[in-house]
């Protein structure tokens, strides 16, 4: 028998390899998993003010720092918020009861919240909370939610104590309870997001890997979508910057870009990724939400001017969009009869004449699913992006009757341990009277949606996170009863239920689309893309918002 | 990505994409025809030939391009080099014309017999047309024969032009173009202010000017410092397939005479390839006029500096719609068929009182529209990012890293005092040939990273994870930070990069890339494979970087 030698040649490729893979060894500087909260920082310098949202009474002013760069004077506005995401796989229950293979983002911190619908995204003194207790493996919000709200901790999962920095709270994590609790704790929509004009975001990608994909090796990212004057290192697009690897923690910095609604979602293979299911909403509250009672809005919009981060000013600025209007309706804050259950008032944009105004905003995606291709990106199979065809069309992740079923929506995964998998239901309640803001935003990969309100018209506010208003200074809204999106796009719109004779406590109306092929569920000739409209007989609690 | 497609990629688009990747950093412009001053006349024939596909495919196309056996016309920008106009290209010939020009198209249909006639359509003008046989819409050339159309440039602005014959099958098959209308009367502010600063930092570095204009609109708030075409379109190999072989199978037939015409289904319609300008990404990434591409000279591959204002010249010639997103910032649209939109009603707010106010959406996605063009102005500045995008160190011994940053009216580094924005004194040469002309002041110095390794500020808020757990794209600086000394000094000479690191984005550019594509995600396929398609990259250059869009 003669013995099998590899030739030179052969050992000399593997050598190289070898040494290929060797040269970028680097010494371990840190370790791979890990969270950053900073208490506070230049831009917000005093931690104890960090935790809350200060009320807004004018610009920041500045003035040099000892190392040259401007540092903040007066007038310190917005906080700081964190928030940890994993990047990896899961289920999602579609409509008709198909489990549906998903790569997705899972919630690592403000766990009690998402599993409640609201953002996850916190202030650091929430954020940088160590969990009292052992966490559950799976996902610690359905498995100790026995009783509703039992669960109640929304710190970062896998924060620990870090012993080579005197046990202090720095960012460190226990690397098995983040694995534990974020292998298939997939979601659809992706974690909420939501944060205040002025805020600084520490946003945490973890990548946990998939566990139903072993064979492969895929990096995540986080595109924040429509982020003005983006830096392209914090803008997820892998060949453009940076792709975080299995195993790895990355922390996306930003300073809240002007009020909006944006999205966000992974930009690896997007064609794959945002089929697949990594796709998330994410909007920022405009500072005048904070302006002290009283003030008139007009006026809070012209301290504005104040600071140039802040101003906007056609003359100098093409892409300036929330001018002072042109009518100054001397609305101030909170200054009307209206009975709202959260004073002081919710504005979407920075209006400057209360015209935005809200009583509860819905923060609402368009997304489909082609099961195909779900299928086959479980199966190891090769993908066709030309035959992609969606049979699952979704708000929230969620298609008709599940889009009005309350709570949050589990699905077993492969261990048989249940795990949150749909978070949002899309049910509006508008309190009597009352006026609710859509936020509504589009990832589908393949055609466009028609969203139509049977009903209510929908008065469309803003388009792409900008509010529509022209040079001059008017409003350029306008009503309608359906709007149309491709994928990639957000809109804004207020149903408004003021007109109490013609919306009356206990009545329903629908959301739904006119492309009529998208009411389904796969082969169930109905359901998709629809939802309902309920007007409450008094108000909405904005926690659960339901009717109270 | 799953292993099967890297495979596939990696034996079919890699040689492709490194062949582009290789080629010195091609950039972009709005390259097209010209004629005579006042009078320009078009000789245009439409023929076939086939295109190239990054996969390797030769699509079988029809295309209108400049009759061979009339003079060649001008091209323009005049900065613009190895300018040609084939017998057949996709899209077709881009006419610019200036705003009340009598313009002449004289199309011959060079098609086969089979195909029967063609014509053109102009929405927007009002055509007379000669010669030629009658159509439904428009008079059209027979096989062989001639057709002439006449109208005025009646009002600046970008429009498309394309087949009125048969067009389910002709627009499909590649007859499609774009005119362009420069405005007669350049506004003042255009060629003064900030613009003329703009202007002179790029000639400081050696810059040619690739506008058409400075001015896309007779309004001062159309002004310009550099322009991109962009057209998407789709093809469906199967419809091209048929027409082929319809054509070969009635080679020899009489025009007219039954029988000789084409009967290609066009639905249900199946896209493969999804185009902008006529390429696939990443052959859109290659220069204008690139000879790889004899039939697809028009490229997508757009360069900016921070703070100069971008004209994006943006048109759907298919029957789809495609949600085109541009990374990094919004876009302010000006015009739709080269129709303004302005405010309507004056504002009571004296201060906003001007009738060039601008009524059109800023926009992150802006959805092409079959048969719809639209204009509107992009910029980059970097203002809200809330740290030193330069990475400004004023500890540092590089004169670049300490260079200082004196804030306009407006917070940037331009050079005009900071009460006087209609500042039009002596050039201020310091400022304006400075790297960091534009920056955003307020964030000047303030540093991102609370522990660098390298030479830029420390302090900040953020801490960089170790580089072995990222994966570096092509397109990748090296470093969070803007341009080559920046990302030299944060990251030492031999940067982070991985030793495998494949690098579109050479040594001496090092700017910020951001993906500008169609978000119908599956539209950055091509043929079943990612990446290709309805996918181009957008470079911010720092001042370093001389943008050269004749490449």
């Amino acid at each position: 028998m003669r013995a099998i030698r590899p030739s030179a040649g052969l050992i000399r490729f593997v050598a190289g390899l070898v040494a290929a893979v060797l040269l970028p060894v680097l010494p371990a500087a840190a370790q791979s998993f890990r969270v950053q909260c900073p208490t506070s920082t230049i831009t917000h310098p005093v931690a104890a003010n960090n935790n809350a949202e200060p009320l807004y009474r004018g610009p920041t002013t500045f003035t040099p720092g000892p190392n040259s760069f401007l540092t903040p004077a007066t007038n310190v506005n917005g906080a700081i918020r964190c928030q940890q995401i994993s990047g990896g796989d899961g289920y999602a229950t579609m409509a008709d009861g198909t489990q549906t293979y998903m790569f997705a983002f899972g919630p690592l911190s403000g766990l009690a919240d998402i599993a409640a619908g609201r953002p996850g995204s916190e202030f650091p003194s929430v954020f940088n909370t160590v969990y009292p207790g052992i966490l559950a493996p799976g996902d610690p919000a359905t498995s100790d939610n026995t009783s509703a709200g039992s669960f109640t901790y929304n710190g970062a999962i896998g924060l620990a104590p870090d012993g080579d920095n005197g046990n202090a709270i720095d960012g460190h994590v226990d690397p098995r309870q983040i694995e534990d609790v974020g292998v298939m704790n997939g979601n659809i929509p992706a974690p909420l997001m939501a944060i205040d004009e002025d805020d600084e975001f520490f946003l945490t990608l973890t990548n946990v890997g998939m566990i139903m994909r072993p064979d492969l090796f895929e990096q995540h990212t986080v595109h924040f979508h429509g982020y003005p004057n983006a830096s392209s290192f914090y803008d997820g697009v892998p060949d453009a910057s940076v792709a975080i690897n299995i195993g790895g923690s990355f922390t996306y910095y930003y300073l809240a870009p002007d009020a909006g609604t944006y999205f966000w979602h992974c930009h690896i293979t997007p064609p794959e990724h945002l089929q697949m299911g990594m796709v998330g909403q994410i909007y920022v509250r405009p500072r005048q939400n904070r302006v002290p009672l009283g003030t008139p809005l007009y006026t809070a919009l012209q301290w504005q001017e104040g600071d140039l981060r802040t101003a906007c000013s056609p003359a100098n600025d093409i892409l300036c969009t929330n001018p002072l209007p042109a009518v100054d309706t001397g609305r101030a804050q909170a200054d009307d009869s209206h009975t709202s259950t959260d004073r002081p008032y919710r504005y979407a944009y920075n209006d400057g004449d209360g015209t935005t105004r809200y009583d509860i905003g819905y923060a609402m995606q368009i997304h489909g699913f082609d099961p195909n291709f779900h299928f086959i990106g479980m199966t190891f199979n090769a993908e066709p992006f030309v035959d992609m065809k969606d049979k699952y069309f979704l708000l929230n992740g969620r298609s008709y009757p599940d889009t009005v079923t309350p709570g949050p929506m589990q699905t077993p995964s492969s261990d048989g341990a249940h795990h949150f998998s749909q978070p949002l239901p899309t049910i509006v309640n508008i309190p009597l009277g009352g006026r609710a803001l859509l936020r509504i935003s589009d990832l589908d990969v393949t055609e466009y949606q028609t969203l139509a309100s049977l009903g209510i018209p929908m008065l469309v506010i803003a388009r792409n996170a900008k509010l529509l208003r022209d040079q001059a200074g008017n409003n350029m809204y306008y009503k309608s009863n359906s709007i149309t999106l491709g994928g990639g796009e957000s809109l804004d719109v207020i149903l408004d239920a003021s007109d109490t004779t013609k919306y009356t406590a206990g009545s329903t109306f629908f959301l739904y689309t006119p492309n009529l092929d998208h009411l389904s569920n796969d082969a169930e000739n109905f359901g998709g893309l629809m939802t309902e409209v309920h007007i409450c007989s008094g108000t909405v609690d904005p926690a659960p918002k339901a009717c109270t | 990505m799953l292993i099967t497609q890297l495979k596939e990629w990696t034996e079919r688009l890699l040689p492709v994409a490194l062949a582009s990747l290789l080629c010195a950093a091609a950039q972009a412009a709005a390259p097209g025809i010209t004629g005579a001053p006042g009078t320009p006349a078009f000789n245009l024939i439409a023929e076939p030939a086939n295109i190239n596909q990054p996969d390797g495919n030769q699509v079988y196309s029809w295309g209108y391009g400049c009759n061979p056996a009339s003079p060649a016309p001008g091209f323009v920008p005049a900065a613009i080099t190895n300018a040609k106009c084939p017998s057949m290209q996709i899209p077709g010939p881009t006419l610019v014309v200036t705003e009340g020009d009598t313009v002449t198209v004289n199309l011959t249909n060079n098609l086969p017999t089979a195909a029967g006639n063609t014509s053109i359509l102009f929405p927007g003008f009002q055509v007379t047309s000669s010669g030629g046989t009658p159509g439904l819409l428009t008079q059209e050339a027979a096989p062989g024969g001639t057709v002439t159309y006449t109208f005025t440039a009646t009002s600046p602005g970008t429009r498309t032009y394309y087949s009125g014959t048969q067009g389910d099958l002709q627009i499909e098959m590649g007859l499609y173009g774009v005119i362009i209308v420069l405005p007669k009367n350049v506004p003042a502010a255009c060629t003064s202010g900030l613009h003329a600063a703009n202007l002179a930092a790029e000639q400081f570095h050696g810059e040619k000017d690739f506008r058409l204009a400075a001015a896309a609109y007779d309004n001062p708030k159309t002004c310009y410092d550099r322009e991109y075409l962009f057209q998407f379109s789709t093809i469906d190999p199967t419809i091209h397939q048929a027409a082929l072989a319809q054509v070969n199978a009635l080679v020899g037939c009489v025009a007219g005479a039954p029988g000789c015409s084409l009967q290609v289904p066009t639905e249900p319609y199946h896209p493969a390839y999804f185009l902008i300008n006529g390429r696939s990404m990443p052959d859109d990434m290659d220069p204008n006029y690139a000879p790889e591409y004899p039939n697809q000279p028009y490229n997508g591959d757009p360069h900016v500096h921070p703070g100069e204002q971008l004209l994006l010249r943006i048109v759907g010639q298919d029957h789809w719609q495609h949600p085109f997103h541009e990374h990094a910032n919004h876009v302010r649209i000006l015009a739709r068929d080269g129709n303004l939109i302005l405010s309507q009603v004056p504002g009571s707010n004296p201060a906003a009182v001007d009738p060039n106010d601008l009524a059109g959406p800023a926009l992150f996605t802006t959805t092409t529209t079959p048969g719809l063009a639209m204009d509107g102005i992009f910029y980059w500045t970097g203002r809200g990012l809330n740290w030193d995008a330069y990475g400004h160190n004023p500890k540092s011994t590089d004169p670049l890293a300490t260079l200082s940053c004196t804030p306009d009216a407006n917070g940037y580094n331009t050079g005009f005092a900071s009460t006087d924005t209609t500042y039009s004194g002596p050039a201020n040469t310091a400022v304006w040939d400075a790297v960091n002309y534009y920056e955003w002041c307020a964030d000047h110095d303030k540093p991102l990273e609370a522990a660098p390794v390298g030479d830029v500020a420390s302090g900040g808020p953020a801490t960089l994870p170790n580089p072995n757990i990222l994966t570096n794209g092509a397109w990748y600086s090296g470093s969070p930070y803007l341009g080559p000394d920046a990302t030299v000094r944060a990251t030492g000479p031999n940067s982070s990069f991985q030793p495998a690191n494949t690098q579109a984005n050479p040594a001496d550019e090092r700017g910020f890339a951001y993906m500008w594509h169609s978000h119908n995600e599956r539209e950055i396929t091509t043929n079943n494979v990612f990446p290709g398609g309805m996918f181009m990259i957008l470079l911010v250059d720092s001042r370093e970087f001389v943008i050269d869009e004749s490449k």
